[in-house]
């Protein structure tokens, strides 16, 4: 039990941090690499007045034309998106560990909100799963992996919340939660996960050629 | 009448006595968390004399240390005073705050020793 922590929380966290932060730098470079190689002309119509008009209509609930004509889908997205990213770096339980850890701490959650948080994350993915399942359009572009990347996102989730209630196997879903959040850090870069970093500039693009070129909009 | 006033006095001391003995140290069940204005966790749970006799610790120093200008001082015991003595609620230099030094005292420890309870739950039981 103290070994299995130990490794989880020592180097398995510390491959998990750097594959991370070193998997998002190497695709933001490939990728910068890649349009410099292959389409070089693209840099020169991007547009950062067009880029930021873009994302912003995006960013923002039913903004977007495609935001308003699903309304349930673009609650839940927002929601969920929003939950995933605060809830992890907010709650009382990370702060305090990291204090530990390094002497660090900042702002935190009280814990119902953390909690209720969380909920919306699981009820999200919830939603998301029973979609895949019944709408047809849906349906037809999943694949596998996109069971098995839904899954690495809910899990740290699912046994965080069963953790800070304390049900069930308390030590077997504390020991899961730490792995699957492990496993989810290192998901991010190189599964479709990597739209985290990658889909500001995927917006961008769009905004600008649909704004500097086509003059027209994009969302 | 006054006999029996005299005993019932007696018999009140003799309860009050054996209520405060009953919760000192030797049979604290938890950590006294009340210093903390509103506690996240419940308290730790922690039998003071069970705790020492399976982990084997005969000195009070092991836990109740002393530390000066950041020095650990050997064999110095802080035994009969309450952590929030010493430790505040929020950091100062580098003296940890309170909640911070029971978690690096008694998890580090743990830790250390590979035995007793490291994860949030086990000590914090819901």
């Amino acid at each position: 039990m103290h070994t299995a922590y130990d490794m989880l929380t020592g180097p398995c966290a510390w491959t998990a941090f750097i594959l991370f932060f070193g998997g998002c730098l190497y695709r933001l470079i490939k990728m910068l690499w890649l349009v410099w190689k292959k389409e070089r002309f693209i840099f020169s119509y991007m547009s950062l007045r067009y880029s930021l008009r873009s994302l912003v209509h995006w960013m923002v609930p039913f903004m977007a034309v495609n935001w308003r004509r699903q309304p349930v889908l673009t609650i839940a997205t927002f929601a969920f998106h929003l939950c995933l990213i605060l809830t992890p770096l907010f709650v009382s339980a990370h702060i305090i560990l990291w204090e530990e850890a390094w002497q660090f701490s900042w702002w935190m959650l009280p814990d119902g909100l953390a909690d209720a948080m969380t909920m919306v994350v699981i009820v999200c993915a919830g939603y998301f799963f029973i979609r895949r399942l019944v709408s047809p359009e849906v349906r037809y572009v999943t694949g596998p992996s996109d069971w098995i990347i839904l899954s690495i996102v809910a899990a740290p989730f699912i046994s965080g919340f069963l953790a800070y209630h304390q049900w069930f196997a308390y030590r077997f879903f504390t020991m899961f939660h730490i792995f699957s959040g492990e496993v989810m850090l290192v998901a991010i870069p190189f599964t479709r996960l990597s739209h985290m970093i990658i889909s500001p500039f995927t917006r961008a693009y769009m905004g600008s050629e649909f704004g500097k070129i086509r003059h027209a909009r994009d969302w | 009448m006054k006999k029996s006033i005299g005993s019932i006095l007696i018999l009140c001391t003799i309860f009050l006595f054996g209520w405060v003995s009953v919760h000192s140290q030797e049979e604290m069940e938890v950590v006294d968390n009340s210093v903390f204005d509103q506690p996240r966790r419940t308290s730790s749970l922690f039998m003071h004399d069970d705790h020492n006799e399976s982990a084997g610790i005969e000195e009070c120093h092991v836990c109740h240390h002393v530390y000066e200008d950041g020095e650990l001082l050997e064999d110095e015991s802080s035994e009969d005073s309450s952590c929030s003595e010493c430790h505040e609620i929020d950091a100062s230099g580098d003296m940890p705050g309170l909640m911070m030094a029971y978690h690096l005292n008694c998890k580090g420890c743990h830790l250390k020793e590979k035995k007793g309870p490291v994860l949030c739950g086990e000590c914090h039981h819901k």
